[in-house]
């Protein structure tokens, strides 16, 4: 991307401050993060697509990671199931082919799907799903490619808005069983969580953007 | 219309089918609402209890851990104290569990007046005169602040079990001696106002919800009836208070 567009890029909110790209600008090893606009085809719940917008509007600059790259939302069809899932799979798939990591975030969990689907075609191979949801750590080689499930609906009900149940994990045990995923985590998708749009949001904001914040650090470190 | 929202309407509390106590087979529940309004002190809004209830199951998918029948609500016109004593009755002596969404304590009141003899296990705060003159004994669960020294005296001179609200949340929660079938009134006032704040009452120290689940989950009482009071959804606007007696009354339940 020329300098002069970057300029004019640099005004928009971005995931975690990253710089914003295409997927010609990716390479492999980086963290490419997108967002998922869709929240009405598996386990339906409305507000969730907006997760995405949230935390861009909510990422500050001083913690962008080094090697991470905005790319934008991938393009969503919610109304025409096919035609979406398809799209998207396909989207995920080129950017896993250019050997860069992908994480998938906000919406509901149908974007984990098209991100197994992608993976499984980039990879010749079934891609364990690794879900953060305070169970026992699988033993998984280090080079053995997984993609991490973050469902935000495994937070406890006082650290969200609108609680689902009472008990569940804090944000920091989250963080943690994210930095412990074994294996070599090629892809990750965020999820489930409908943001409040205004105050009363700001701790789920803040608690998924610390997890998005870990789930990027743990994709740069690639295998664990 | 919509599936989901067709759904709303016609299911009621945990997806159980509308009916009437006749249709309740034994070993089952009837859920039934008693939306009476509470008519002391500054906090209101226990009338909105039994729908906000209903609501919130069918938005978060929520079942029940046993079959049975949803009601509706009592008609409070009229002489309703009595006829829900009666109701409760008719329900007991078929072998149905009554669970009895309040409204206000006098919804309790007409449910306990229907099984006289039985023990009660009553979460709230503040042990009240009449439940601590039953003939059995009263086991008391997240008691927290100052008691009235008269029902204090009885619950002492008579033994009865109980425990704080501290002593709970600190993992005191092992009842020496519960009874193999009793009633259980849960009063969401017992839980931290800055936990769920959806209650008449104002009780700061009170009880984590969590605890509350836990606590009645681990009772292995045959509950023989089941009533909640004290909620006030509207001054919940994260719906915790709705939630802690959702899955309270589930963890309850689970023993049936």
């Amino acid at each position: 991307m020329s300098e002069a567009a970057q300029i004019q890029f640099d005004a928009i909110p971005s995931f975690l401050g990253a710089s914003i790209g295409d997927l010609e600008d990716l390479v492999p090893g980086q963290v490419a993060i997108a967002g998922y606009f869709c929240d009405n085809l598996a386990r339906p719940s409305a507000g969730q697509r907006y997760l995405a917008r949230q935390l861009r509007y909510a990422s500050c600059p001083t913690v962008t990671p080094a090697n991470a790259i905005d790319l934008g939302d991938v393009n969503v069809f919610p109304l025409e199931p096919d035609k979406h899932f398809l799209a998207v799979a396909s989207q995920c798939e080129s950017v896993l082919e250019t050997g860069a990591r992908m994480v998938l975030v906000g919406g509901d969990s149908s974007g984990l799907e098209a991100l197994d689907v992608a993976a499984r075609q980039v990879t010749g191979a079934d891609v364990p799903i690794i879900g953060v949801n305070g169970g026992a750590v699988s033993h998984l080689p280090r080079t053995q490619p997984v993609i991490l499930s973050v469902d935000l609906q495994e937070l406890a009900g006082k650290w969200v808005s609108h609680p689902h149940r009472l008990t569940g994990m804090s944000p920091a045990q989250m963080i943690a069983q994210i930095d412990a995923t074994p294996g070599d985590t090629i892809a990750a998708a965020v999820f489930g969580l409908a943001p409040e749009l205004d105050n009363r949001g700001k701790a789920e904001t803040r608690a998924a953007l610390a997890i998005l914040q870990a789930v990027t650090a743990r994709l740069e470190k690639g295998a664990g | 219309m919509n599936s989901a929202r067709k759904q709303m309407i016609t299911a009621g509390y945990a997806d159980l089918p509308f009916g009437i106590h006749s249709q309740c087979k034994a070993d089952c529940v009837g859920v039934m609402g008693v939306p009476s309004e509470v008519n002391t002190g500054p906090r209101s809004g226990t009338s909105l209890a039994p729908d906000a209830l209903r609501k919130m199951t069918a938005q978060l998918g929520i079942g029940l851990p046993v079959d049975g029948r949803d009601l509706g609500n009592l008609d409070l016109s009229g002489d309703w104290p009595a006829a829900l004593e009666q109701l409760v009755t008719q329900m007991v002596d078929h072998g149905v569990v009554p669970v009895v969404l309040g409204g206000a304590s006098d919804v309790a009141s007409g449910v306990l007046g229907a099984l006289p003899d039985l023990p009660v296990v009553a979460a709230m705060p503040l042990a009240r005169r009449d439940i601590a003159t039953r003939t059995a004994n009263t086991i008391w669960v997240g008691l927290n602040g100052d008691q009235p020294a008269g029902v204090w005296d009885l619950i002492s001179q008579r033994k009865m079990d109980w425990r704080t609200a501290r002593q709970l949340d600190e993992g005191h929660g092992d009842y020496s001696d519960t009874p193999e079938r009793a009633v259980l009134w849960i009063d969401i006032s017992v839980i931290d106002l800055g936990h769920a704040a959806g209650s008449v009452g104002l009780n700061p120290g009170g009880m984590k919800p969590e605890t509350l689940v836990s606590v009645i989950g681990a009772m292995s009482c045959k509950w023989q009836a089941i009533v909640i009071t004290g909620l006030a959804p509207a001054r919940d606007t994260r719906g915790m208070s709705e939630l802690a007696a959702i899955e309270t009354l589930n963890a309850a339940l689970h023993n049936e």
